[in-house]
């Protein structure tokens, strides 16, 4: 990555520089309560290595990049997502697994599971399956990576532009006083 | 025991109406009238029923009725009894057994929450999985889950903008 003028490595070039090594090195912290959690171990481990693009589990939101959303969630658990993904350093990414962070899957008719993350958190990438098998969750990371490089996967810019839309949806969720039927 | 003598003893030493069911040789149902299941579960504590494994419901909507069943467990007979019981749908209420076995307190929170069915005698029937609910019981029936679901966290459409 080559830049071509002082005005362009001033604006974004530094920011350009960045976002190289961050794709190189993402820590991710795994939010296991869905199906979709089993696919991991697998992609962590030595038959799909992960480690190879630079990534491994963290611990502590603090120190992760990625929340990764296994799967399934209540509305219970939606509200310790919120909480987890407050708690995460920026720059921070969301990526969904499976149908039902999208639609919400086989739980489509579920009265405690949500049918749609991406009203309550930006995510940034979802990766389709029921569940995705472990080459379908690395072909998601090297899309996220590509797009951190680019610069285009700016979920959490996003998440503080929109705050109010966001955090209007989850209340509505989370704080409701009154019947829904 | 075999299961033969215990049917046998429980038929000759219980002598309020009931009605005994053989599923298979390790479970048997025994139904009986609301205000005698107390009676009955304390019986069976003291013929060394000593786990009550769940205390469960079913909706039955057609008959307007609610289904109470409570699965004791012995680990010296190796049986497994369902006490079952039935109550009125509008004004579901039953005693706690929660004297007879501490556990019982959780089991009909839950049951409390979820069909709304009260028992008499237990004081702490606060809410214990639902995330602020407001609606129906949502095991009920009646409870339309697919139009809850679609209101509440809307419907998924096709080229509908995010
Ligand atoms: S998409 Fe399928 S595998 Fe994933 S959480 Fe939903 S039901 Fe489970």
């Amino acid at each position: 990555m080559i830049l071509s003028s002082t005005k362009e490595l001033k604006d974004k070039g530094f920011e350009q520089i960045l976002d190289f090594f961050r794709k190189k090195s993402l820590w991710m912290l795994h939010y296991c309560t869905g199906c979709g959690a089993v696919e991991l171990p697998p992609t962590m481990t030595s038959r799909w290595d992960m480690e190879r693009f630079g990534m491994g589990p963290m611990a502590t939101p603090r120190q992760a990049d990625l929340l990764l959303i296994t799967g399934y969630l209540s509305v219970k658990s939606l509200k310790r997502v919120i909480y987890t993904y407050e708690q995460m350093q920026e720059p921070k990414w969301v990526i969904a697994f499976g149908s039902c962070p999208i639609n919400g899957g086989i739980y489509y008719d579920s009265y405690s599971v949500i049918n749609r993350l991406a009203l309550y958190l930006p995510v940034d990438l979802s990766i389709e399956g029921c569940m995705p098998r472990p080459e379908a969750i690395i072909d998601g990371f090297t899309k996220l990576m590509k797009a951190i490089e680019k610069g285009e996967a700016v979920g959490y810019k996003k998440y503080k532009e929109n705050y109010e839309w966001y955090k209007k949806n989850q209340r509505e969720v989370l704080e409701r006083t009154t019947p829904v039927l | 025991m075999e299961q033969k003598e215990l049917i046998e003893h429980i038929e000759k030493n219980f002598k309020y109406k009931k009605e005994i069911k053989v599923i298979d040789g390790k479970q048997f149902t025994i139904t009986v009238e609301k205000d005698k299941v107390l009676n009955l579960l304390s019986f069976l504590k003291l013929i060394d029923f000593k786990q009550l494994a769940l205390i469960t419901a079913v909706d039955w909507i057609d008959e307007k009725k609610f289904e109470i069943v409570y699965i004791l467990f012995s680990y010296s007979h190796i049986q497994q009894i369902l006490v079952k019981t039935f109550v009125d749908r509008d004004n579901p209420q039953v005693e706690t057994v929660k004297n007879l076995w501490d556990v019982a307190s959780m089991y009909e929170r839950d049951v409390h929450e979820f069909f709304g069915i009260d028992f008499i005698g237990n004081d702490d029937l606060r809410p214990l999985i639902l995330h602020n609910w407001k609606d129906l019981p949502p095991l009920r029936k009646d409870f339309d889950s697919l139009k809850y679901s679609n209101k509440m966290f809307g419907k998924f459409k096709k080229d509908e903008e995010i």
